[in-house]
């Protein structure tokens, strides 16, 4: 039974998933930095105000 | 207090690099190094994925278990974040067993799927932590939120010595155990394909960690805006 392309395939899937879970958390992960250096860029300027 | 920003510009490349030597290592092993099996030909070596991502999935919801019974008596927000962190994981690779597990079944059984103990209990210990998941999507954050969680984690976690001994217990279609037997560990294999199941076991269980340190460096900046937040919504 020569099956080669099918666990190719099931092999691309399953890294495939894997790679989109870690795409995923480096998303949010650089969307969540920025955000954070927003936030403490808006403190300094709130307390260089003061 | 840990500066969580300083954190993400140190992602752990020693482990990043460990993790990739591991996988190519069992890639190496799983296509290259181990011998075709005689009657099932070549799909038998999606069970080098199968079994792995199995291993991680229950690893991760024992960790969910560990860090919810620790919540529970501690009362300490770092064991909530550990608890949510290993359940995403344990259901990203719970969700590889259900998908790689019937992708082996059709050209080996002729069906995708059969409602036999072991498949129909894995799939209820996927829905139990996807419930965990949305539970926590769903409700305010805060001690109320994580005590519930931690009830779900606690409780979800039975249903693995269930699927375990599923196969031992009741007559399914699941093959039974072939590396831990009764008669020891690796007795059911020939010994290239237990190096090669233990070599894709490990090169899982390190992508397991770097999963983790990358999804509690998540749950930590989002502490750390809330808290940014919360100063200054309290000094104006």
């Amino acid at each position: 039974m020569d099956n080669l392309g099918y666990l190719f395939a099931v092999n691309v899937f399953v890294w495939g998933g894997i790679f989109v879970y870690v795409f995923s958390l480096i998303r949010r992960s650089h969307s969540l930095k920025k955000d954070l250096d927003l936030l403490k860029e808006t403190l300094k300027k709130d307390s260089g105000n003061e | 207090m840990s500066d969580a920003s300083q954190e993400t510009d140190n992602p752990g490349y020693g482990l990043m690099g460990l993790t990739a030597a591991a996988v190519l290592a069992a890639l190496g092993a799983i296509f290259i190094y181990v011998p075709t099996e005689r009657t099932e030909g070549v799909v038998q070596r999606i069970m080098y994925f199968h079994v792995p991502s199995a291993w991680i999935a229950f690893f991760a919801f024992f960790i969910v278990f560990l860090c919810s019974i620790l919540y529970l008596w501690k009362k300490e927000r770092e064991w909530d974040i550990y608890a949510h962190a290993s359940a995403e994981i344990g259901i990203v690779f719970c969700s590889l067993v259900l998908i790689t597990g019937p992708l082996w079944a059709k050209p080996i059984w002729g069906v995708w799927w059969v409602w036999d103990a072991r498949l129909t209990s894995t799939l209820v210990l996927w829905l139990i932590y996807v419930a965990y998941l949305m539970l926590r999507a769903q409700s305010e954050p805060g001690s109320t939120r994580a005590k519930y969680a931690a009830v779900i984690g606690i409780v979800g976690f039975l249903d693995i010595p269930l699927i375990h001994f599923s196969v031992l217990w009741w007559r399914t279609f699941h093959p039974d155990p072939k590396f831990i037997t009764t008669q020891g560990i690796g007795t059911g294999n020939e010994t290239s394909m237990n190096i090669t199941l233990m070599v894709a076991l490990a090169a899982f269980t390190l992508l397991y960690f770097l999963l983790m340190s990358l999804r509690v460096r998540l749950e930590r900046m989002k502490d750390e805006i809330d808290r940014i937040r919360k100063e200054r919504l309290y000094s104006h």
